[in-house]
């Protein structure tokens, strides 16, 4: 099936918290991993996910943290800096906080000042 | 001395893409270079929500107007693997094809541009009119010259016929002749080498760290490319990554060239091994599950995260392009370098802003 995946609950993802995050994802990097892509969903009102897909020689991990909108979540630019248009993307987009950003566009990398706040929550 | 900063873009003459780079300057060395984008950003992943995931199709090919057939492959593949569906084998020679003839024209595309860069206007007209043959072939082949709409979850919308198969090579032959040309200019020319070699160095540690995809991680020695997993009908063509190691806009140049010699190739072989058969076969029902769905497009790899609930609209559709993946290799190879450079550097990304924001 590669490139292709598809993602199977309990089957396909690692569960992290946003405690271990950024050791998860260091412990990736460190073994050879490149970060492929980072995922956005809304859960509902108070809640998102956020997939980390990761590749080793074509093939796919993903881990999933579930957070909260009211809490900062660790930004990991700092160890892949490809990340940061991701993290930045999510801040506008989502409204997700992220703590330490290599790069933060404080809500505009694409959203106007006047524009409409977090269109996909 | 107090630093200048110089904001390079989004509208600048070199540049074919609204990109701005606020390039912090000692005298005419580039001290820190900060991207900023946001210019065309249309909200696609949104309007894709709202739309049945077969007019999806018609939004992920709208995401950009270089890659896409592509980006619609990639869309299509995805929902078909989570709908179970296998499409024939026609169809999937009939994607290689005009995804191969889709890489050629955004190679030329990249080399008129890179060509323009610095200066050499005459080169860049050339390798445009010779696009030119490969938008008629996309023309003559669908009917449409740019957006060319002939993917379908199930297959393609359209066939070719011999007539069609004759003319495409035809002009591969033609495109071939010309590259021949172009390969001694872009590669052994001396002006152009003065503006290439050496500049904008990213080492193989770089592409792993910033996680560069496409040929600029391939022009630094990194051998990768998604076709090599075989996906359609590339686990029927054979073909090596085509890797450089100097890890500078030439090798960047280089890796273009012989990719899009390597495309000319691969549209040669999927011609003479493409079997007979339907090109689409009916869906019924609608998506429901998550998937990644992977291509290698012209500028590296794309990822599609698709997720469906099972009704005609999709819950998510997430699209990381080869663009996004590469500008932050910005922040490693601009810093020391000289202000006439930084087009060249930028250039050699092949940016895609469309892509970039959707």
């Amino acid at each position: 099936m590669l490139p292709n995946m598809l993602l199977i609950e309990n089957e396909t993802f690692h569960f992290i918290n946003k405690e271990n995050l950024r050791n998860e994802i260091k412990k990736y990097k460190d073994d050879g991993y490149r970060m492929c892509s980072i995922t956005c969903e809304r859960l509902g009102e108070e809640e998102f996910e956020l997939t980390y897909h990761m590749d080793l020689n074509y093939e796919l991990t993903n881990l999933r943290l579930v957070g909260k909108y009211s809490e900062k979540i660790p930004s990991i630019s700092h160890i892949f800096p490809s990340a940061l248009l991701h993290e930045n993307e999510y801040k506008d987009l989502f409204g997700i906080d992220f703590e330490d950003l290599l790069i933060d566009y404080k809500g505009n990398l694409y959203i106007p000042a006047d524009g409409t706040k977090n269109p996909l929550r | 001395m107090a630093k200048t900063i110089i904001p390079f873009g989004p509208q600048h003459p070199v540049l074919p893409e609204p990109l701005q780079l606020k390039l912090v300057m000692d005298e005419d060395t580039v001290v820190e270079a900060i991207p900023a984008i946001g210019y065309v950003h249309r909200g696609l992943e949104k309007l894709a929500e709202l739309k049945d995931f077969n007019q999806t199709v018609y939004i992920v090919e709208r995401v950009c107007g270089i890659c896409s057939f592509m980006h619609s492959m990639a869309y299509v593949r995805g929902i078909e693997d989570i709908m179970g569906v296998v499409i024939p084998e026609r169809a999937e020679f009939l994607r290689v094809i005009w995804a191969e003839i889709a890489r050629i024209q955004s190679h030329l595309l990249y080399l008129g541009l890179i060509a323009d860069g610095f200066g050499f206007e005459s080169l860049f007209m050339e390798t445009w009119k010779d696009r030119e043959k490969i938008l008629d072939v996309m023309e003559f082949t669908t009917g449409n010259r740019v957006i060319i709409s002939a993917n379908k979850v199930g297959g393609q919308t359209k066939d070719m016929t011999q007539e069609h198969f004759t003319a495409i090579l035809k002009t591969m032959d033609e495109i071939e002749a010309k590259l021949k040309e172009y390969d001694k200019v872009f590669i052994n020319n001396y002006s152009v080498k003065k503006r290439t070699v050496g500049i904008g160095y990213l080492s193989l540690e770089d592409v792993k760290e910033y996680a560069a995809v496409g040929p600029m991680a391939r022009a630094s020695g990194w051998a990768w490319d998604l076709r090599q997993t075989g996906y359609s009908a590339y686990k029927y063509l054979d073909f090596e990554p085509v890797v450089e190691t100097g890890g500078d806009c030439h090798a960047r140049n280089v890796v273009r060239i012989r990719e899009t010699f390597q495309s000319i190739d691969l549209v040669r072989q999927a011609i003479s091994k493409i079997p007979e058969g339907e090109i689409a076969v009916q869906v019924k029902g609608t998506p429901k599950g998550e998937v990644i769905s992977r291509i290698e497009q012209p500028r590296g790899e794309a990822v599609y995260y698709i997720k469906g609930n099972g009704t005609k609209n999709l819950d998510r559709l997430r699209i990381r392009t080869p663009t996004f993946a590469n500008i932050p290799t910005i922040l490693k190879m601009l810093p020391g370098s000289q202000l006439p450079d930084v087009p060249i550097i930028t250039l050699t990304i092949d940016p895609c802003i469309s892509c970039t924001e959707r």
